[in-house]
């Protein structure tokens, strides 16, 4: 009996290792060869044998170094401005999901009010639509038809401002990527927190409502300090699109306005892999996810398990 | 109506008559001025592009022309894609994909929740380390996969040739296979993790007793855990199966969709139709293709929960006339 | 003594001469904004571009990225009513999309313009093949050279095809060097047999556009043509099966993995030393002797295209030209000029370009740094500026016609088959586009 257990035991602990050597094998495969040369990376008769060198961080990196990297005769990966863009991107999306998302989660769970079934359900199906689907229509639009003359006035404030030329369209700017990740993402939010705020005790708002808080008051000060592990799942999941997208950011971004996952596809030119480079370059982009996923997979699990329990 | 009720309630202080009607007037205007700026979005970035994509879907449209010079060419686009060989194809790749990916991401995740369902210590971390592989953008996982896939200085190959077995073509000749296998590898933690929330969620009382009954481990897993699984497990399957239809970026980096057409599912399809053969109304109408089947499956899973909910609210109400 | 003294006066006049009169002093401070690919021609065109700005005083702010990518770019950005670039890189087989849009700048008012063009800059040195086959369109067939055409664009990395070999392996194994298409696609089986684990010949082989091209590749030196002169695509005749049949060949006896090699993958076995043959452009001469990237440096000798029928190698690459809606475009014209004049053109041959004229491949400079250089010249004799037409629709022929051929290669479809179904396809596209209608 005693010998069956310590034999289930071993087993037991085998699978278990067996499972975390293949969750995290490739990215610390990727690691590795990130601080190797490309000769090495070919070559590479051995895996662990080589001279760690951070030449291929230094490509990467090189529109922000300070110094320029000798074995340079450019720069022509420009990491560092996709970088600022992602972020930027990624982070007032994000930011904008959240309060959008909560405040309609909030009026679809609290109140009873005309169209709030039609609201509902239409949240729900358009959480299905693919990113590609919506990639020629949001081409076709952001290039087309949003936009503002550049005689008029407004456009004309904004090529005053910030040069350009033509007329001012959404496709090409961070508000256009940064629009079009808020409305993908809002559906997911939206039915989400839902399931978090039917949790939160009525008697709490009334309470606030008797001490005279209005309607935003009870919301903003009550209701989402309550429901901040489910704002933080929520923030999670939607940061992960927003940083990890790519096939809209690419229709839709310009030079300036490239995010990392465009670089990392556009840096695997045909003419000459330079796998180097680009696992650097890739690894920097996992870097924002891997540190969330140390410090708050708590709360993505939460949301997952929230996600799929509630249906 | 449409205000909550408690502005009624008698207790309230009742606040002077003007004030209380503007008062009044905010509460029923509240729940749409919470909801505004969620529609306004939506409307304008989802619901609107939507639309104007099933009118281009009827147009002869190419990139450099605005949807307004294209021309109306009716059901033409709908007929000839469903008529292309080519279409058929990548169709039937989609669906193999998502069904083989979803299937053995399904048995290897549940499986092994069942498995590792035990209280060890470390387990958080354990987790930790298995939702890694979703958290990283699928464009990395793509390049990660791609070295590993390379045929000659790639680590799978590398292996291989030192155990001194044949060298597999991976990406050429098991396109679709090593396809999957990335995104088994990427996707198989999600299931893992509901499930063993779903399992450790179970009620005890019932696994007490069918241990009492003297149950074997495999009579318990078939007869009590999977059973009351069942409906979580339904609903992540189909919340896979809609995610499944929607990769691209791995496949993008892995294959590009080749060689041929053997890895070239539906989504990459439009996004090559629409930038590189600069067919926008064609692209269109495949997304709309692509819209209805995944429509077919969405109102599957509504129809399920809802179900599901009769079903509850007839159990719980059968307990109540029992008791 | 004297003579010194002379040529020193005359040679501070000519520099005061210069400096008094600088062509781009109205340009000072001007910022371009230019599209290239991320290509290795284009990477050294980065390394001279620093050059052209102390000498001018013309900044250049460059969006580099892959070609089919930048080709996207273009699409959208040439379309608008103002656009961003000043100056492009544009594919080849874009030129006829382009110029039948009216989005490219017809050259002929900038070569006339006194102020901008340089009198030495001797347009009759440019390569022929490449001046008719990327920058000249309206000639015969609307893409090739002829009376009613006229000049939309510079070639600027172009390429023609040629074979590289491994000297080390053909010694070793005392094989000739192939000069036609049955010794190499005989060699090409052969070298896998002599040398365990090494491929014969490694090629694209992708599915899409690096099939096709592959295919194109042997197609016209086997005698084999798309379309025939009233525009009937005659792709699946006995060219074009034995031109796939090649392709099949070399891809069956090429390295691990090759058929779905793009050209990157191709290029990389080559480097690796995985393969004995190369067979594709001559942009990456630079490459395979560069240290950090190639483990044959030295070991690769070059050959011309093997003669099938006739001689027949590729034209291609790119072509630099100035949108319709671009900002600066005389200054865009003055950057075009000085990349490609014969300075330019030597300078971006030095640091591992590809030149465009006749007087950079037969330089000494340029020839005792890449002694390949002689070797490339010759071939560009037979570059054939015919051998994939440039039409606006090719871009869907094209696209079906890699996808068929990668399934022959992956899916063992009977070749005359598949290539009668593109046949008949790109017939109807043919018809939709009009081609016919004077028939």
């Amino acid at each position: 009996m005693a010998q069956s257990t310590t034999k289930n035991n071993s087993a037991f602990f085998a699978v278990i290792a067996l499972m975390v050597f293949m969750a995290i094998g490739p990215v610390l495969l990727m690691l590795v060869n990130s601080f190797k040369l490309d000769v090495d990376i070919i070559s590479g008769t051995s895996g662990l044998l080589f001279l760690p060198t951070i030449q291929n961080y230094e490509t990467a990196l090189c529109d922000v170094l300070w110094y320029e990297p000798e074995h340079l005769d450019f720069c022509s990966v420009k990491f560092g401005g996709a970088f600022v863009n992602s972020l930027i991107i990624a982070l007032v999306s994000t930011t904008l999901t959240l309060v959008i998302g909560s405040m309609a989660a909030y009026a679809l769970v609290r109140f009873r009010f005309m169209g709030r079934d039609t609201v509902s359900m239409t949240t729900l199906m358009v959480r299905m639509v693919p990113p590609a689907v919506l990639l020629v229509p949001v081409f076709g639009l952001w290039n087309n038809e949003f936009c503002l003359d550049k005689e008029g006035f407004l456009g004309g404030m904004i090529r005053e401002a910030f040069g350009g030329r033509g007329d001012v369209c959404l496709a090409g700017t961070h508000s256009g990527i940064i629009l079009i990740y808020v409305a993908m993402n809002l559906p997911f939010v939206i039915w989400i927190l839902q399931s978090f705020i039917v949790q939160v005790p009525r008697s709490l708002e009334e309470a606030a409502r008797v001490d005279g808080a209005g309607p935003f008051g009870v919301f903003f000060r009550i209701v989402l300090p309550l429901i901040k592990p489910g704002l933080a799942a929520a923030a999670i999941f939607t940061f992960r699109i927003a940083w990890n997208e790519y096939l809209l950011a690419s229709a839709l971004s310009d030079r300036n306005t490239k995010t990392v996952p465009i670089l990392i596809v556009n840096n695997m030119s045909e003419f000459n892999v330079e796998w180097g480079v680009i696992m650097a370059t890739g690894m920097l982009l996992a870097i924002p996810p891997i540190i969330f996923t140390l410090f708050a997979s708590r709360q993505i699990i939460t949301g997952m398990t929230a996600g799929a329990v509630k249906g | 109506m449409t205000h909550s009720p408690d502005i009624n309630d008698p207790e309230i202080l009742k606040p002077p008559a003007r004030k209380r009607s503007w008062q009044q007037k905010m509460n029923r205007l509240s729940p749409y001025m919470f909801m505004v700026p969620a529609v306004v979005i939506m409307a304008i970035a989802l619901i609107y592009p939507l639309g104007y994509m099933i009118w281009g879907s009827f147009r002869d449209w190419n990139p450099s022309q605005s949807i307004g010079e294209a021309e109306f060419v009716g059901l033409k686009n709908y007929i000839t894609l469903w008529g292309d060989p080519n279409f058929r194809e990548s169709l039937g790749v989609t669906l193999r994909f998502a069904f083989i990916v979803v299937g053995v991401e399904m048995i290897l995740g549940v499986g092994l929740a069942l498995l590792l369902d035990r209280d060890i210590r470390g387990m958080s971390v354990l987790r930790t380390m298995f939702i890694l592989p979703m958290m990283i953008a699928p464009v990395v996982v793509g390049l990660m996969w791609r070295y590993m896939y390379h045929p000659t200085v790639g680590t799978f190959n590398r292996t291989l040739e030192s155990m001194g077995l044949p060298k597999v073509d991976w990406l050429g000749d098991h396109a679709l296979l090593s396809v999957i296998i990335a995104d088994i590898w990427q996707w198989t933690p999600f299931i893992f993790i509901l499930s063993l929330a779903a399992l450790q969620s179970l009620p005890r009382s019932a696994l007490e007793a069918a241990r009492i009954d003297g149950a074997t481990a495999w009579q318990q897993i078939w007869f009590i855990k999977l059973p009351l699984m069942l409906p979580v497990l339904i609903v992540t399957c189909l919340l896979r199966l809609i995610d499944a239809f929607k990769v691209l970026e791995v496949i993008l980096v892995l294959t590009q969709g080749g060689p041929g057409l053997s890895t070239e599912i539906l989504a990459l399809r439009i996004s090559r139709t629409a930038t590189e053969f600069r067919e926008l109304g064609v692209a269109a109408a495949m997304s709309n293709y692509l819209l209805i089947l995944l429509l077919i499956f969405t109102l599957g899973m509504f129809a399920f929960t809802r179900w599901q909910e009769i079903r509850a609210s007839r159990v719980r109400a059968a307990a109540e006339d029992a008791s | 003594m004297f003579r010194t003294l002379k040529s020193a006066v005359l040679a501070t006049a000519l520099m005061a001469g210069t400096a008094i009169a600088n062509p781009y002093a109205d340009f000072e401070g001007t910022t371009l904004v230019v599209n290239f690919p991320a290509h290795p021609h284009y990477d050294a065109v980065m390394k001279i571009l620093p050059e052209f700005t102390k000498e001018t005083g013309i900044e250049v702010e460059v969006d580099q990225l892959p070609y089919l990518k930048m080709r996207e770019r273009q699409t959208l950005e040439l379309a608008q009513d103002e656009g961003e670039y000043d100056l492009i890189a544009y594919v080849v087989f874009s030129k006829a999309d382009y110029v039948y849009a009216d989005q490219l700048e017809n050259l002929a008012k900038y070569v006339m313009n006194p102020k901008l063009t340089d009198p030495n800059y001797d347009a009759d040195d440019l390569i022929d093949g490449y001046v008719y086959n990327i920058g000249f369109a309206g000639g015969n067939k609307g893409y090739l050279a002829g009376k009613t055409g006229s000049l939309f664009g510079i070639p600027y990395g172009s390429e023609t095809s040629i074979l590289g070999y491994r000297k080390d392996i053909f010694e070793k194994h005392g094989l000739a060097v192939p000069e036609t298409y049955d010794e190499m696609l005989a060699l090409a089986c052969k070298i896998p047999e002599l040398e365990p684990g090494m491929g014969g010949l490694s090629s694209r082989a992708a599915s899409g556009h690096h099939a096709a091209h592959a295919f194109l590749l042997h197609l016209a030196p086997l005698g084999g043509r798309v379309f025939d002169d009233s525009w009937n695509p005659i792709v699946n005749n006995e060219a074009g099966v034995a031109a796939a049949n090649a392709l099949k060949t070399i891809v069956d006896c090429g390295p691990e993995g090759a058929k779905n090699f793009g050209f990157g993958e191709a290029l990389g076995a080559f480097l690796n030393g995985d393969t004995a043959m190369f067979l594709d452009t001559t942009v990456v001469a630079g490459q395979i002797d560069n240290p950090d990237k190639s483990k044959v440096v030295g070991k690769v000798g070059w050959a011309l295209h093997p003669m099938g029928t006739r001689r027949g190698s590729q034209t291609g690459g790119f072509g630099i030209g100035i949108p319709s809606n671009a900002e600066n475009k005389d200054a865009a014209y003055l950057l075009m000029q000085w990349l490609t004049s014969k300075k330019g053109d030597k300078l971006v041959a030095l640091a591992g370009g590809n030149p465009s004229r006749f007087s950079t491949h037969a330089d000494a400079d340029v020839n005792a740094k890449f002694p390949h250089m002689a070797t490339f010249g010759e071939a560009l004799q037979y570059a054939d500026p015919d051998w994939r037409p440039i039409i606006p629709v090719w871009g869907k022929i094209n696209a079906d016609l890699g996808t068929t051929l990668s399934k022959v290669l992956t899916e063992d479809l009977d070749v005359k088959e598949a290539l009668d179904g593109v046949a008949e396809r790109a017939k109807g596209v043919m018809d939709e586009a009009g081609y016919y209608t004077w028939q």
